[in-house]
């Protein structure tokens, strides 16, 4: 069964890396999220889409988003190449595995695509 | 993530659409909903702050991976009420 040409670097280290760079990044937006709400309970839509309307909030949430992605997308595929192997369901396995990634690819287009509508589109 | 999403787009998208949401928010299924993806992300944030410690060669015993899994669970528990209080 090949697996590792849907990995995402193409290389375990790679993939290692990156996972763990978004991880960082990831948590780095979450907090700074909480953190911001709940300083600011009275928080308004002034407030709120000025914070959006700088540049550093828009690279900072893009970067979280593209984080997120990739996050998911190397996560998703060792859990997909863990349980959907040959060795448990059969050779309908592999097919059902590319079939989970392409959704799971579609879903990554669509959160990335959406997410720069929303940060840029107001 | 797509609830997080939608709650981004209906936040920024217009003064009258962050109202609204402000107003959807106040309904219990929603705020359950809500609960239920920031546990998870909370959950998922602290045990993976663990794999990046142990991937720094900290808690790599039998012991410490016992002691780091005891202490992901009850960080994880208290942040997920904290969460709840929040929300409601």
């Amino acid at each position: 069964m090949v697996t590792a040409v849907t990995s995402f670097g193409r290389s375990g280290l790679y993939d290692w890396l990156i996972q763990r760079v978004g991880a960082v990044v990831l948590t780095a937006y979450t907090i700074f999220l909480v953190v911001y709400i709940a300083l600011n309970p009275d928080l308004d839509f002034a407030q709120w889409s000025a914070l959006f309307n700088q540049l550093w909030m828009r690279i900072f949430s893009l970067l979280a988003l593209i984080s997120f992605i990739t996050h998911a997308w190397i996560g998703l595929w060792s859990v997909l190449t863990d349980y959907l192997t040959n060795r448990l369901l059969g050779a309908k396995a592999t097919v059902l595995r590319v079939v989970a990634q392409m959704v799971l690819g579609v879903a990554a287009v669509t959160y990335l695509v959406w997410g720069v509508e929303i940060l840029w589109g107001f | 993530m797509a609830v997080l999403l939608w709650l981004l787009d209906a936040s920024l998208a217009s003064e009258e659409s962050f109202a609204a949401m402000k107003e959807s928010l106040n309904n219990p299924v929603y705020k359950f909903v809500l609960w239920g993806v920031l546990a998870v992300l909370a959950y998922h944030t602290v045990a993976g702050v663990r794999h990046l410690t142990m991937d720094g060669g900290v808690g790599e015993t039998l012991k410490g991976g016992r002691l780091g899994a005891k202490l992901v669970v009850l960080l994880a528990i208290v942040l997920i009420v904290l969460a709840g209080v929040w929300i409601w």
